[in-house]
This record gives C-alpha cells, sequence and structure tokens, in this order.
C-alpha cells in the first residue's frame, strides 16, 4: 500500500490505491478484487511503470469506517493472493505430472472391433 | 567408525534433506490465526500463518514435526520421497473413478399429481386426479433403455413425484421391466420410492417386500411445525408419514425408510426439537436440509424468508444438539456433515451428485420426467417449471443415452462445472471437499457458473466446511464423534 492512511480517505463513496507491482502481481490484484466484489468493485486504472492506481467503489450506503475496515482485509487478503500465485509457479508443473501420469491409463476412445 | 554390515547404510544415509520441493496445496484463513491448507487429493493440515509462510518459503525444519506431518500427507516432497508423486496421482484416480463410471441414478417422476400442498415444493403440484400428470409405459421403457444403456455397475432407480404412489400402476411396470432387463445386464439394481406414504397399503408393502424396494419421506419435525409445511387435504399429513413408517418398518425392516426434513422460516428456532422428533421416531439420521431457490419455495416467497446466515445459526446449533446426544449414548447423525467428512477423510469420492466437479449433471443422475422431457438434475426440472429449460436435454422420443452423452448443451455446461477452472474456486482450499452446483447458480444468477462472492451456495459451503475443521481441531470430543460418522 506504500504510505498508510493517505491512501485509505474515503471520498465521493471510494477509496483510492495505488499498487507497487513490484510487492503483487497483477494476477494477485484482481483476484482479491474478484473474491472483495461483494463489498466493493475494483475500477482499476492502467499500469504506470511499478504503479497500478484503482478506485474501489463502495456502494451508496457504505459508512468510512465499513469501507476503511474492508479495504484493510483486502490488503490481508491480497497478501494470501500473491503466496497463491507463489506456491501455484512453484507447483504448477507437479500438477500437470500428477494429472497426466493419474490418468495416463485411461482409454479416452472406444475403440470399436 | 561403523560395525555395521556392508549391506546397511549408517542412519545419516536416511536423514531427511533440507531441500524439499511444494507438492500443489490451496490455503484459507480458518480464523484470525490459523489456516487450513488441503492438497490435490483433500488431504488437510491446520497450521499458523507463520507456518504456513515457513512452508512455503522452504524454510521448515526438516525435525520439525509438521514437516513429518506436511511430507506423510503428501503437501512436500524431498529425495527420501521417491514414491510421493506416484501415491498422489493414484489417489487422484481413486477419487475421480465415480466419473468414469457415468450415471447411476435414474429419476422417474412418475406423476406430478399429489395430494400435497407444501408451502415449499419444488415442482408444479397437479390435483390427484388428473391423469394426464402421469408417465406413460411407453416413456418408461424408453427410459429403462437409456438406464441399461450407462455403463455404471450400480443402478438406483427412484421413483418420484408429485405423490409417486398415485401411480403405482407404473411403478409396477418399471421395477418388473428393469428386473427382467437386469437378469442379463447383472446390474446391482436398487429401487427407491419417494412417497409422502398416505397411500401405502397392502398391496405397495408386499410389492416392496418381494423386490426389496426402500422408501424415502419427509418428517419435517413436531406435529404442528410438519403440518403447518406440508398441508394434506382432509387429513393430517405428520400422522399419515408416522403411520406409513410404521407400517414399512415391520413389513420390510427397520432400515427399509428414511426420512427427510426441509427447514422453512417456522422450523428455524425449533431445531432441537425436530432432531428430538427424529430420535423418537427411531430415526438414526437427519438430513438438516435448506431451502432449494425452485418451485413453490419461490412462488409463495419462503425462499426469501430467511437468509443463509439465518440456516447456518439453525445447523450449527443442531448439530451442536446431536454431537451432545451422541455423547449421551443416542446414535444420530447429520447427513450433510457426515457426506463432507466423507470427502474429507475417505480416499474415494461420493456418489452425491450435488457436490461434484464437475457436476454431477446428467453423468450423475437423470430424471425422466412425468411428459417424456429427460432433464440433467432434479433442480433442473424444477427450473423448468419456472420457464427455464437449461437443463432439459431433448425427450425420451428421440433421445438415446448416447446422444445424451455427446449433447452439446451437456458438455457445455460440464466444461463451465469445473471447479478447478472456476473463479475463486480455483485457489480455494475447500475444493477438494465441495463441487458446483450449476442449477442453484442458474437459478439464482441466470449463469451456471455464477459468482462466488455473492454465492449463497459458496458463503454456505465456506461458513460449514470451516465450522466442521474447527470442531475437529478444537474440540476433541466432537471430533470423535465425527470420525465416527465415517
Amino acid at each position: 500500500m506504500g504510505d498508510g492512511d493517505r491512501e485509505l480517505t474515503f471520498e465521493d463513496g471510494a477509496v483510492r490505491v495505488v499498487f507497487d507491482l513490484r510487492v503483487y502481481r497483477q494476477t494477485a490484484i484482481q483476484k482479491a478484487a474478484y473474491r472483495f466484489a461483494d463489498r466493493f468493485t475494483a475500477v482499476l486504472g492502467a499500469r504506470d511503470g511499478h504503479a497500478l492506481a484503482a478506485a474501489l467503489q463502495f456502494k451508496p450506503t457504505t459508512s468510512a469506517a465499513t469501507a476503511r475496515e474492508a479495504v484493510r482485509q483486502f490488503y490481508q487478503e491480497l497478501l494470501d493472493q500473491e503466496l497463491r500465485e507463489q506456491i501455484a509457479d512453484e507447483t504448477t508443473a507437479v500438477r500437470t505430472l500428477i494429472l497426466a501420469h493419474a490418468f495416463s491409463n485411461v482409454d479416452l476412445i472406444k475403440r470399436d472391433a | 567408525m561403523t560395525d555395521l554390515h556392508p549391506r546397511f547404510a549408517g542412519r545419516a544415509a536416511f536423514a531427511p534433506r533440507a531441500d524439499y520441493r511444494l507438492l500443489p496445496c490451496r490455503f484459507l484463513a480458518l480464523d484470525a490465526a490459523r489456516v487450513v491448507v488441503t492438497n490435490e487429493v483433500g488431504e488437510h493440515v491446520v497450521m499458523t500463518r507463520p507456518q504456513l509462510r515457513a512452508f512455503a518459503g522452504h524454510g521448515l525444519a526438516v525435525h520439525d514435526p509438521l514437516y513429518r506431518v506436511l511430507k506423510a500427507k503428501h503437501f512436500l516432497f524431498d529425495d527420501e520421497s521417491r514414491a510421493a508423486l506416484d501415491l498422489l496421482a493414484l489417489k487422484v484416480r481413486t477419487r475421480a473413478a465415480p466419473i468414469a463410471r457415468l450415471t447411476g441414478l435414474h429419476i422417474f417422476v412418475v406423476t406430478l399429481r399429489c395430494d400435497h400442498s407444501c408451502h415449499y415444493c419444488q415442482v408444479s403440484r397437479q390435483t390427484a386426479d388428473k391423469t394426464q400428470f402421469d408417465m406413460t409405459p411407453a416413456h418408461a421403457d424408453r427410459a429403462l433403455d437409456i438406464v441399461f444403456a450407462s455403463p455404471s455397475p450400480a443402478i438406483k432407480i427412484e421413483f418420484q413425484g408429485g405423490e409417486s404412489l398415485l401411480n403405482f400402476a407404473l411403478i409396477r411396470h418399471i421395477v418388473l421391466e428393469a428386473e427382467r432387463r437386469n437378469a442379463v445386464a447383472g446390474r446391482d439394481l436398487q429401487f427407491v420410492i419417494a412417497s409422502n406414504l398416505t397411500h401405502v397399503d397392502d398391496e405397495v408393502l408386499a410389492f416392496a417386500r418381494a423386490h426389496r424396494i426402500f422408501f424415502s419421506t419427509s418428517l419435517d419435525g413436531p406435529e404442528d411445525l410438519h403440518n403447518a409445511n406440508r398441508p394434506l387435504r382432509g387429513g393430517n399429513s405428520h400422522q399419515a408419514a408416522l403411520a406409513g413408517i410404521a407400517r414399512i418398518r415391520a413389513a420390510l425392516g427397520p432400515d427399509h425408510v428414511s426420512a427427510l426434513m426441509t427447514t422453512t422460516p417456522a422450523s428455524l428456532p425449533r431445531v432441537a426439537e425436530i432432531i428430538d422428533e427424529y430420535v423418537r421416531h427411531g430415526f438414526r439420521s437427519i438430513f438438516l436440509r435448506s431451502l432449494s431457490p425452485y418451485g413453490f419455495a419461490v412462488r409463495t416467497r419462503l425462499v426469501g424468508g430467511y437468509d443463509i446466515a439465518d440456516w447456518l445459526a439453525f445447523y450449527r446449533e443442531g448439530l451442536a444438539h446431536i454431537l451432545a446426544l451422541n455423547q449421551r449414548g443416542v446414535a444420530i447423525r447429520e447427513e450433510l456433515t457426515a457426506l463432507l467428512l466423507h470427502k474429507m477423510f475417505a480416499p474415494s469420492g461420493t456418489a452425491y451428485v450435488d457436490l461434484q466437479s464437475p457436476a454431477g449433471i446428467a453423468i450423475g443422475a437423470l430424471v425422466y420426467n412425468y411428459d417424456g422431457k429427460i432433464y440433467a438434475s432434479d433442480e433442473g426440472r424444477m427450473l423448468a417449471e419456472m420457464a427455464d429449460p437449461s437443463f432439459c436435454l431433448g425427450s425420451l422420443d428421440d433421445q438415446s443415452f448416447a446422444s445424451l452423452m455427446t449433447h452439446d448443451g451437456l458438455h457445455g455446461m460440464l466444461e463451465d462445472s469445473l471447479a478447478e477452472s472456476a473463479p475463486m474456486c480455483a485457489d480455494c482450499a475447500f475444493l477438494p471437499w465441495c463441487g458446483a452446483d450449476p442449477t442453484f447458480h442458474r437459478a439464482t444468477q441466470r449463469d451456471v457458473v455464477g459468482h462466488k462472492a455473492f454465492s449463497a451456495f459458496c458463503a454456505k459451503q465456506m461458513a460449514v466446511l470451516r465450522h466442521l475443521v474447527t470442531l475437529l481441531e478444537d474440540d476433541p470430543a466432537a471430533a470423535r464423534v465425527l470420525r465416527s460418522w465415517l
């Protein structure tokens, strides 16, 4: 998140944040935003170097305190999502190998005599 | 210096190596301090967040007890675990085996007629004197062609309605014809009549006894609650159900009748009473089912009568009551819980069609409707009654098992129902214990995949599974009972 409370200003129903893409990859940001879609809509901006600006747009009735708490939880989720991406990077090849091995003896095509 | 025979290596040769590799796994917050981590085949480990970071960052010490647990359960492997990939592949194959067996459950809607007018009924009911709502024998025979074309070694034929016993003549025809065909086919063939039991008589019982037929009925709880949920014109549904249960047990044996309940808003404050009613009448299991968003439950606005948080409170209280009963020596289990525990701990997959990935639509169950239409799931025909025919696969007049299994629309829905490729589900630690419910999401979001952040199905699964893992971790007495249900 970078420099703390400044990004957590709740204005016009939105909290504006800037993600550092050296810390969080874009896939992790998108997955976390999808997961939080019931709380806010993340409007992602264009990438600017290592920075990705976003407006987290809340429903009109949302209070500032509720919005800030949602954003705090969102950043926790972002850390989890980044770790999931790291684990996936390391294990995707072996998952493919396991699945290929598991089903290697399955004859998927019926061959009529 | 060593005195070992050259055939044996010293201890150092067997010491674990620090350079372990991760195996595929997913994690999810269990609470503020802990995460639950599952591997590709649903084995799980609960650990703290620092432990998760150490594990994922290759910082776990080889002598740490957690290292051994993770290695034994196939979350990591090192130079000493040469068989890890082979074993994992074998487990994946074992869990997926039921998919290859194809359709085992075949539901015959023999009539839409019914004498009850239940507020939550999921299909349009019709009065008991309209025979145009009965399945014809010709359609039943065509359906049996499909049943026996399925390669499944185990075939369950379930009769549903309406009130199925209002068309007992057709049930008799189907059972006799299925048995005739099975003399050649040699399947493990089973019949279940779903009925409110008001029409169980000596003729029905004698036939059921001769053909080993099981019964499934509804029991919603104490008499006032049951009768409020399930009005019977000119009668008492609760008394009729109990009388039917008693007659079936006397004629066929105690295990030949099971019961299901549906949770209505009126049920919410009465879960202990409902469970006690089941115990009082000799049942050893209860399924605490939430309302489905189909049929009359929607039209009568019952579905909006409570939300999933209300049902979860009902479930938690009910499960606590059931666990307490077990600890006092009363054997009764909750079926959703037992099903999820099977997915968590058993090496084999389950046949429960509502929690599969890919979904159990058509490949797990087929529904032959009274009018000759074929549906990919029971909920699919209920959705069709609400003018959404998405799950209709055609008609008994022109479809075969092969044409059904190669149906373009079905393949599209099956592909969409793979939780492994669904947003959110793909990263979810509960994926191996969960599944897809395309009919629910089609009904609630007009999309078979559904956005899980808005899904009551997802909210229910997550909350129930978190509750079960927490009980298993933190409540030894509850864990003992839960494990005894496996």
